[in-house]
């Protein structure tokens, strides 16, 4: 591991660069996409530094809300962790296969050649864009910490990912599943993999799984925390989900949800999310899906009182004004704060005449 | 590396900076939107048209993106209720079968495809171009420069198409200006019937001039 960075001279590119995301820094501690919650940031923190080792000082984690999967660092060490990343890994040894991916980036100071070869291409904005307050949302969508940077350098950030998760004691074999839940939501939108030029450009997606596999190989074991990253989450499980279901992108959320569901079938929220997925979409029998899986979220219990309110949704649609009325009856008891609750009441008053 | 379409808006500054696009005066007084939409307006609107618009007329009273009011004059089932931008991008369409519910969902989604973030801050029934509608109100949290917006909308699904107006502004100083006469303008809509709309279409339509904002200037000699 390289000693610790100093800060480069600021008449150079580097110092330009250093400059400028000092500045998006300061901007992303005053964005309301921050999120602050102190606990949850000391605690990604934490596994930060567990993986950076004596680069520690120099990693700055920020929680920033946004549905997609990512995580960025910059090369002055501000990291930005996304919501969506954190709804979609398990254990705390996943976050870490990202966080460590990341930190190979920094610690290679791989931004820095692609800054140059940006100005090369002219394409400094865009760069720059990536590592700005929600930076890489309009721009890359979905998959911007996992293809920032060239082949080479992900193959790199990937071993020393690798490395880091192990001398951290975080089990390796986590990280590969990371890149094959994701490559699952990407083969589930409409096009598959076609659809996203990104794979065109970037090693195949079972080239990277297997190349992670190869990197665990070599250093089975360790932890995964799963109950501890659980724990830590769980308050923000139905926002995130939340968030998720607003995306517009059903054919990914399912897939998302799917998985979630089946991993574990005890925790209603998810299959409440995904009755909401099948719900807006609103195709050929996606109506009785949703249905089943709000039926499925009553009967793991602590259910979100919105799932009650997706039953009567359904059954008003159809006509079937008993089994609506009990169910909006229900969520008005469940929920009377809710902003839809004049909505509903008047739902149940027209179901009543 | 792939581009997301550029959100609408800034398709429309764009068209606006290139002298593509025009503004016109919305009169006080009644003024029909679309064919079947009729309001009464108290004082005088902005309304921007520009290449590639969505459905929905824009109009503003201060200017894009300081305050937006976009109207749906009568979206059909399965139309977008956004700009067509092509390629993958999501999208968010109107059914006829959607329950306010649904309706709400589908601008929320609308509104944050730029990675905006919306919260429903209530949603109640409400009288709207003389059906029975629904009336919601919501804060925005705008991705591109991070400014809290807060909006009013009403909808109504007529024969089976969405007339619906959404207003949002900066929510401590432009919000609060313009939401009497929104609620006025909401209060006053009322749906012709079709009929009678198709013979007031073909009767021909009115005189629009430009106008000079007086707090921002924007936009004059179009």
């Amino acid at each position: 591991m390289p000693a610790r960075f100093a800060r480069p001279a600021p008449e150079t590119d580097e110092g330009g660069l250093w400059a400028i995301m000092d500045r998006e820094e300061r901007r992303l501690r005053r964005s309301p996409f921050a999120l602050r919650d102190a606990k949850l940031r000391a605690y990604v923190q934490e596994i930060a530094c567990k993986l950076a080792g004596e680069h520690c000082p120099d990693v700055r984690v920020h929680l920033v809300r946004a549905p997609l999967f990512n995580a960025s660092m910059a090369p002055n060490g501000m990291m930005q962790v996304w919501t969506g990343l954190m709804l979609r890994v398990d254990n705390e040894a996943q976050l870490a296969a990202v966080l460590g991916h990341e930190i190979g980036h920094f610690l290679q100071r791989h931004t820095l050649e692609r800054l140059r070869d940006a100005k090369a291409r002219s394409a400094f904005g865009q760069f720059i864009g990536l590592f700005g307050v929600v930076g890489a949302l309009a721009q890359v969508g979905a998959l911007a910490g996992m293809f920032a940077f060239g082949q080479e350098h992900e193959r790199e950030a990937d071993t020393i990912g690798t490395t880091l998760m192990r001398n951290a004691g975080y089990d390796p074999n986590e990280a590969w599943k990371v890149w094959a839940n994701l490559v699952l939501e990407i083969r589930a939108r409409p096009g598959g993999e076609s659809a996203s030029p990104l794979f065109a450009t970037h090693p195949p997606a079972a080239e990277r799984q297997e190349a992670l596999i190869a990197l665990a190989r070599d250093a089975a074991g360790g932890a995964t925390n799963e109950a501890a990253w659980g724990e830590h989450v769980a308050p923000y499980r139905h926002e995130w989900l939340t968030e998720e279901v607003k995306r517009g992108v059903p054919e990914e959320s399912l897939a998302l949800l799917t998985r979630l569901k089946e991993r574990s079938p005890k925790v209603a929220a998810y299959a409440w999310a995904r009755g909401e997925v099948y719900r807006l979409r609103a195709g050929e029998d996606d109506l009785d899906r949703a249905l089943e899986d709000y039926r499925a979220a009553l009967a793991a219990g602590g259910e979100p009182p919105e799932a009650h309110r997706g039953i009567g949704l359904v059954h008003r649609t159809r006509r079937q004004a008993a089994e609506a009325k009990a169910s909006f009856a229900r969520y008005l008891e469940a929920a009377p704060q809710a902003p839809d609750f004049a909505m509903i009441k008047s739902y149940l008053e027209e179901l009543s005449l | 590396m792939r581009l997301l379409p550029i959100a609408p808006l800034l398709v429309l500054i764009l068209a606006l900076l290139a002298g593509c696009a025009t503004v016109t005066k919305v009169e006080t007084g009644e003024q029909a939107v679309g064919a079947r939409l009729v309001v009464s307006l108290e004082g005088p609107w902005n309304r921007i048209d520009a290449p590639g618009m969505g459905p929905a007329q824009v109009w503003t009273m201060e200017g894009l993106p300081v305050d937006q009011l976009l109207v749906y004059p009568g979206i059909k089932n399965g139309e977008l209720v956004h700009a067509s931008t092509g390629g993958s991008a999501k999208t968010f369409a109107f059914r006829s079968s959607m329950q306010p519910h649904e309706i709400v969902a589908m601008f929320e989604g609308m509104m944050t495809r730029d990675g905006s973030q919306f919260k429903l801050a209530r949603l109640e029934p409400a009288s709207f171009g003389g059906g029975k509608g629904f009336r919601f109100e919501y804060s925005v949290t705008r991705r591109s420069d991070s400014a809290l917006l807060s909006g009013v909308a009403y909808g109504v699904v007529s024969e089976g198409e969405l007339y619906a107006m959404l207003y949002h502004a900066p929510r401590l100083t432009f919000f609060p200006r313009h939401r009497g006469r929104v609620e006025q303008m909401a209060r006053s809509a009322q749906l012709r019937a079709a009929d009678a709309a198709a013979l007031k279409a073909s009767s021909g339509g009115g005189k629009r001039d430009c106008m000079r904002n007086p707090v921002t200037g924007m936009w004059t000699g179009c």
